[in-house]
């Protein structure tokens, strides 16, 4: 891709990119949110025309009007949302050769004639295992992404982009996925990955572009030291901050015992004290979130909770916020955020009772809030007016933690805060959830980074299978231990 | 383009308005104007019902056969029981929210899809009317089956509902301003409107957050049939007879006036404000073809159409 430049109004978003992808080679494509890398990648899969540049493959100038003609030239796009690219209700064989059935001309469709190459496909994507006549719905997230692989390998792609592709992985499937990777690659297949885990991406790729505000400011090895990574990603050193030297009160402000968690059929304990950041260690799957959800009552379940020593019952998120226990969810836009509302009203939804209290919402004062949360989170853009579905991630996710800051929760839980968000407005989050511990409050954060929790939490739980394997203090720990343990090398 | 989103709707009431005015000699005419108003209380009072179900993301589709119960419950208290006004007024409310109750248990408990749900229930009410009046309409000294007339009538306070006049503004429009501005204040200004708002826009998040969804959803659908039932109160009242089946062409006409409200401003979400300046575009607009002799069956064709662009355009704001 030579000099590529893309403009959204009067925002230029991608500025004279040059962007070149060698057969056989894994290519990291690195930025901030909001760098241009997905602008790039649309372009580079027909999605958006850009305004002036041109594309070249083999050496020849390709111009792409719609994602067929990109298709045709080779380019696989195996997208960060694999559900919208899949038929949920239809079988894997048609998920896979969806784009053949649209293609073809006769009426009928010979299931027969294709199995072979659906079953030669499943293989080269390491899914031997699965039938190719289950429905798709039933697949975890995993394999639906190695479907989509699958049916960008049928239409004999030979440069797949791979937008965050390890996101919801663990570390056991995102092995799995790399060496799936080195398989391809070895085949002719090239590679553009996009992530934001810097270690993934030196561990799999060959060479990386960084891109800054639509320009690229690194193009090379990836052999470059992570921090010099991030200074080019972000543009200015970030800090690194000393940590933990908060003092951890004695008092346990919250408790559950034998809880109950459906999905998993198992009964767990955990405690946590003010002032405390617990962290929950769990590959995807070990039932993370179906815990945080069993805890605020979110499915129905059975078990103990007592909070600040009062024993309670509760039937509903509603009695667990009530009590003080709050949840932020890793689907935020699912499950966190009103899309389509501003960020003020997204801000303030847990605060009406303080600015309406008798029903008539006081706007000056809900303005004053929702203002100060936005400075004090340094939510971008800072118009509370702005709708939230503008908002890039990271901005998203401060504005779903914002939304508790002043209620009077004293139990905030995290499900992967960081998910899909850029370095930048990760450590933010950091910032945020360590400045609670320090005003007192009780943290459980849930997520499968072991990084993240050597860096932030005091106490690691370990999960898998939905019980808890290990515990231990966070000073103590390793990473090379934390793995081991969570990809159950602790168990039988 | 944009201020085609925004402002298009109050455009093409203007150009509507215009394009009449010139080719019609007594369409710009004061009696005229508190005619349209007059015919698009009763379908405005309908379509603030369906905003209030689109606002917390539902539909209520019961709404035409609710207004036919209700003007039927006002003929039957009022002539067949000599009742007063107050039972008159207070039966067909209680007959709307429970319609209101009956759909949301469909739709919260059963699970049922809103639309099916509702359109059973459309169903189901109608022909519960239908059963009571055995087919027939209620009216003053109408003969009885087992002889005689009737007892009572349409006493002149309920009549004033409907026909009276008020600093020489027809009560009815009276009151669906007041009830418009009402609601427009409570959505938007009161707490338990933005939490209306809130449940339709995510319901799982609303959830989490500790809204409780399903009571707001049941208020929508209550009062949903409540509006209904005021609907069919003052429609009751305009003809001063209890025909049957007399809410059916309201649901099209009100569902219509909730979707061009979409658009209005660029909202882009259900709002009251919009849903009034949709139902005046339908007024105006059935009023002038009805003047320019179009017959009323050829207006359906108007009406579905116009449905169709309005939706179109709330999904073009969407985007």
């Amino acid at each position: 891709m030579k000099q590529i430049v893309h403009t959204f109004g009067d925002v230029t978003v991608l500025n004279g990119v040059n962007f070149h992808v060698q057969p056989g080679e894994v290519h990291a494509l690195l930025g901030m949110n909001g760098a241009g890398k997905s602008t790039l990648m649309n372009i580079l899969a027909g999605v958006l025309q850009p305004v002036s540049g041109t594309i070249e493959i083999d050496g020849k100038v390709h111009t792409f009007s719609s994602p067929k003609d990109a298709k045709r030239a080779g380019i696989g796009h195996v997208v960060q949302e694999v559900d919208a690219a899949l038929f949920p209700a239809l079988s894997v064989y048609e998920n896979i050769l969806a784009e053949q059935i649209v293609a073809q001309k006769q009426i009928s469709f010979s299931k027969t004639k294709h199995r072979v190459a659906v079953l030669q496909l499943l293989e080269r994507v390491g899914l031997t295992h699965l039938s190719p006549d289950v429905s798709v719905q039933t697949c975890t997230l995993h394999e639906k992404q190695l479907i989509l692989l699958a049916r960008v390998l049928s239409s004999s792609a030979r440069y797949i982009i791979l937008d965050e592709p390890t996101a919801s992985l663990s570390e056991e499937e995102t092995k799995r996925l790399f060496a799936m990777i080195e398989q391809l690659k070895a085949q002719g297949v090239a590679f553009i990955y996009i992530s934001h885990k810097l270690h993934e991406v030196k561990r799999i790729c060959d060479r990386m572009t960084i891109l800054r505000d639509g320009e690229v400011v690194y193009e090379g090895d990836v052999s470059l030291a992570t921090e010099d990574i991030v200074r080019h990603m972000v543009g200015r050193q970030t800090e690194v901050r000393n940590e933990r030297t908060r003092n951890i009160s004695k008092e346990t402000i919250f408790e559950v015992k034998q809880l109950y968690i459906p999905k998993t059929k198992t009964t767990v304990d955990l405690a946590v004290r003010r002032g405390e950041i617990v962290g929950i260690a769990g590959i995807v799957g070990a039932g993370k979130t179906e815990l945080a959800e069993s805890i605020i009552a979110h499915v129905e379940t059975t078990g103990e909770r007592i909070v600040r020593g009062e024993k309670q019952t509760w039937t509903s998120p509603k009695d667990a916020i009530e009590a003080g226990v709050c949840f932020i969810p890793e689907e935020r836009r699912k499950q966190g955020l009103f899309m389509n509302e501003t960020v003020e009203k997204n801000l303030t939804v847990r605060l009406l009772s303080n600015i309406a209290p008798w029903q008539w919402i006081d706007k000056r004062r809900e303005r004053t809030i929702a203002t100060s949360l936005i400075s004090s989170l340094h939510i971008r853009p800072s118009s509370p007016t702005a709708l939230v579905k503008h908002l890039s991630g990271g901005n998203q996710q401060k504005v779903v933690i914002g939304k508790w800051l002043q209620t009077n929760s004293d139990v905030f839980l995290f499900d992967e805060p960081t998910k899909g968000i850029d370095v930048h407005a990760k450590e933010e989050v950091f910032s945020i959830i360590r400045a609670l511990a320090e005003k007192g409050k009780a943290i459980i954060y849930f997520t499968s980074e072991c990084q993240e929790l050597l860096h932030i939490a005091d106490t690691i739980y370990v999960m898998v299978d939905g019980q808890f394997v290990k515990k231990v203090d966070a000073l103590e720990a390793t990473y090379e231990q934390l793995v081991y343990d969570m990809t159950g090398g602790g168990t039988n | 383009m944009k201020f085609l989103y925004k402002y298009g709707t109050i455009l093409a009431i203007v150009i509507v308005i215009a394009f009449f005015s010139l080719t019609l000699d007594s369409f710009f005419t004061y009696a005229n104007f508190s005619d349209i108003l007059r015919s698009i209380s009763i379908v405005t009072l309908v379509a603030i019902g369906i905003t209030f179900s689109l606002i917390v993301d539902g539909f209520d589709l019961s709404v035409g056969s609710t207004v036919s119960l209700a003007t039927i419950a006002s003929a039957s208290a009022l002539v067949l029981h000599r009742q007063e006004l107050l039972v008159a007024l207070i039966v067909p409310l209680i007959l709307g929210a429970l319609v209101g109750i009956l759909n949301a248990f469909l739709i919260i408990r059963l699970r049922l899809p809103d639309l099916l749900a509702t359109l059973a229930v459309m169903y189901i009410i109608n022909g519960v009317q239908l059963t009571y009046t055995k087919g027939f309409s209620i009216y003053n000294d109408m003969p009885l089956p087992e002889g005689g007339v009737a007892p009572g009538k349409f006493i002149p306070s309920f009549l004033f509902i409907g026909q009276g006049e008020l600093f020489g503004i027809p009560f009815s429009v009276l009151l669906m301003l007041l009830l418009v501005i009402g609601a427009h204040l409570f959505l938007t200004y009161t707490k338990t409107g933005r939490l209306f708002y809130m449940t339709g826009e995510n319901r799982e998040a609303a959830h989490l957050t500790g809204i409780p969804v399903n009571r707001y959803r049941t208020y929508a659908y209550v009062i949903s049939g409540m509006f209904a039932a005021l609907g069919g109160i003052v429609l009751a009242s305009r003809i001063g007879t209890g025909q049957v089946s007399a809410g059916a062409s309201l649901l099209m006409d009100g569902v219509a006036a909730a979707f061009i409200g979409f658009s209005v401003f660029g909202i882009g979400k259900p709002n009251v404000i919009g849903t009034l300046l949709g139902s005046i575009f339908i007024g105006v607009l059935l009023n002038g073809l009805t003047m320019m002799n179009v017959p009323y069956y050829a207006q359906d064709i108007v009406k579905g159409a116009l449905l169709i662009f309005a939706l179109a355009l709330s999904h073009m704001v969407k985007k």
